[in-house]
């Protein structure tokens, strides 16, 4: 049977996707390699309260905790506090990804799309140059779907662009490599997502504590990988949890390792007959390497073009292009910015970022602008001013 | 030549996919949910192996 549409991958991106592409009637396929939508968990969990006004979930199953800000510590321990409006992007809810991942994968075939799991694609099916669908592997059975768009929604270590010639290789300073324990029998005092900084703690990147309970949390680490050595991620997350007093009698229920792009988002993400959506197209917040919203924004927006392609039989880069406007107007100039900004706080040593820090723990931010932080700082600090110029450009225009 | 390729512990390996991401010669894949080096391919450039954040890819090991 040849499809509309095959998705690779069952994340966020792919079933969004999926979902909106079917709704319009297109014959859709998500095809997984998993045995299971959603597991193993790769995630910190934390996602924005934004999602409550799309309305693209329906059940509150997913939700493991409800936060009412977060706390930044600088490498001295000074804490910066945002309340929950302030903290807005990406702590709000800290969720269960694996259900939270099934219910969007329930909703896509709700509305019609068609699910394959342990189904892996091995390469791009091609008529010359031509993208025909995908090649797969089914346990030891191997066989072709074909599909006039193939959507690629395969995660940070994506192959479909490669394989349409897009370069989506990341270079070691725009990853974030990761560990994180979920941690039981300890005391969540109160429901805020705590980010911890430092060279020493987590050399470019943080140490977060997301909690999902009273007495269950999410604490993971990201250090940027081209700082990293053979297993140093998982060697600074134990000596950060070994030397703190409220985590060294936590007991692990989970462990996993994970890798986040913090990079600008592929350029080019439509070919011919081909997408590419969520981390497979680095929509990740550079910053906090936060994607989820990405993947239901940039999904939606990829599902409704397929439907419109398919309604009109047209498949060519420039009728799917309507995808890569509209992702590029939603919040391509939010990552470009925050990359700038990642780069920028990775030149500051521990010492600004305790300064930082200081100027900033009393200070009552209406909201936490880019633009409002930089004065509020520059005010402070005159001499940042050369360093920071660059981003109150571009700020003014996000 | 003659440098040792990179080589993926199938036990230790939680397939997050970091190493695929990054190798300049798309010489990894994940195969059966764990990380498999295509040797041909691989130029023993270590980026992988630094980059694990759990130490399944042979080569030095930080302390
Ligand atoms: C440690 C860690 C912490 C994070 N914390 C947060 C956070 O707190 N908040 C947040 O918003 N984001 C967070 N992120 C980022 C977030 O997890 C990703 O942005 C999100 O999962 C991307 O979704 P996706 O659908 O693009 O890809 P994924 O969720 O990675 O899904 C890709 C799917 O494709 C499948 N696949 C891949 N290749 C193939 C193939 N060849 N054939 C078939 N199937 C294939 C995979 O099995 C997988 O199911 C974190 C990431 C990590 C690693
Ligand atoms: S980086 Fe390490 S844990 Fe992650 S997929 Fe590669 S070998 Fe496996
Ligand atoms: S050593 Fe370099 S070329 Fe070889 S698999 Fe690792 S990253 Fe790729």
């Amino acid at each position: 049977m040849k499809y509309d549409c095959v998705v690779v991958g069952s994340g966020p991106a792919g079933s969004i996707t999926a979902r909106f592409a079917a709704k319009t009637g297109a014959k859709v396929l998500i095809i997984e390699r998993r045995q299971e939508v959603g597991v193993p968990v790769l995630c910190g969990e934390g996602i924005s309260k934004k999602i409550d006004e799309w309305n693209m979930l329906e059940s509150r199953r997913w939700i493991a905790g409800d936060m009412e800000g977060a706390r930044i510590y600088s490498p001295d321990r000074t804490c910066v506090t945002l309340s929950a409006e302030q903290a807005g992007n990406e702590t709000g809810y800290v969720v269960y990804r694996d259900i939270f991942d099934q219910e969007l994968a329930r909703l896509a075939a709700r509305d019609g799309a068609k699910i394959m799991m342990n189904t892996q694609a091995t390469d791009l099916l091609k008529d010359k140059d031509k993208i025909k669908g995908v090649k797969v592997k089914h346990f030891d059975e191997e066989f072709e779907i074909e599909a006039d768009i193939v959507v690629g929604a395969d995660g940070v270590e994506s192959k479909i662009g490669k394989w349409a010639g897009i370069n989506t290789t990341l270079k070691p300073k725009d990853l974030e490599t990761c560990a994180q324990y979920t941690l039981t029998n300890i005391d969540c005092k109160d429901a805020y997502c705590d980010f911890y900084l430092g060279k020493q703690i987590a050399p470019g990147g943080y140490v977060w504590v997301f909690p999902k309970g009273k007495d269950v949390a999410n604490v993971g680490i990201g250090i940027l990988a081209s700082l990293s050595e053979s297993g140093m991620a998982k060697k600074l997350l134990d000596n950060f949890i070994a030397n703190e007093p409220r985590l060294q009698k936590g007991e692990p229920i989970r462990f996993l390792a994970g890798a986040v792009p913090v990079t600008n988002p592929v350029e080019t993400t439509v070919q011919d007959n081909l997408l590419l959506v969520g981390d497979a197209a680095r929509h990740v917040d550079p910053i906090t390497g936060g994607g989820l919203t990405h993947c239901l924004e940039g999904g939606k927006i990829a599902g409704e073009t397929i439907g419109m392609a398919v309604e009109k039989q047209q498949f060519d880069q420039e009728t799917l292009s309507v995808y890569e406007t509209g992702w590029k107007e939603a919040f391509a100039k939010k990552i470009k910015r925050n990359y700038m900004v990642k780069e920028i706080l990775l030149d500051m040593d521990d010492k600004t970022l305790n300064m930082l820090a200081d100027s900033l723990k009393d200070v009552k931010f209406d909201e936490i602008s880019t633009l409002g932080l930089i004065k509020a700082l520059v005010l402070k600090h005159p001499t940042l001013l050369m360093r920071l110029r660059p981003l109150m450009k571009v700020s003014k225009e996000v | 030549m003659g440098m040792p390729k990179a080589m993926v512990d199938r036990k230790k390996c939680l397939s997050c996919g970091g190493c695929i991401s990054v190798c300049p010669q798309d010489a990894l894949s994940m195969e059966g949910m764990k990380a498999l080096v295509e040797d041909d391919k691989c130029i023993s450039c270590a980026i992988c192996i630094r980059i694990c954040p759990v130490g399944a890819i042979s080569g030095e090991v930080y302390s």
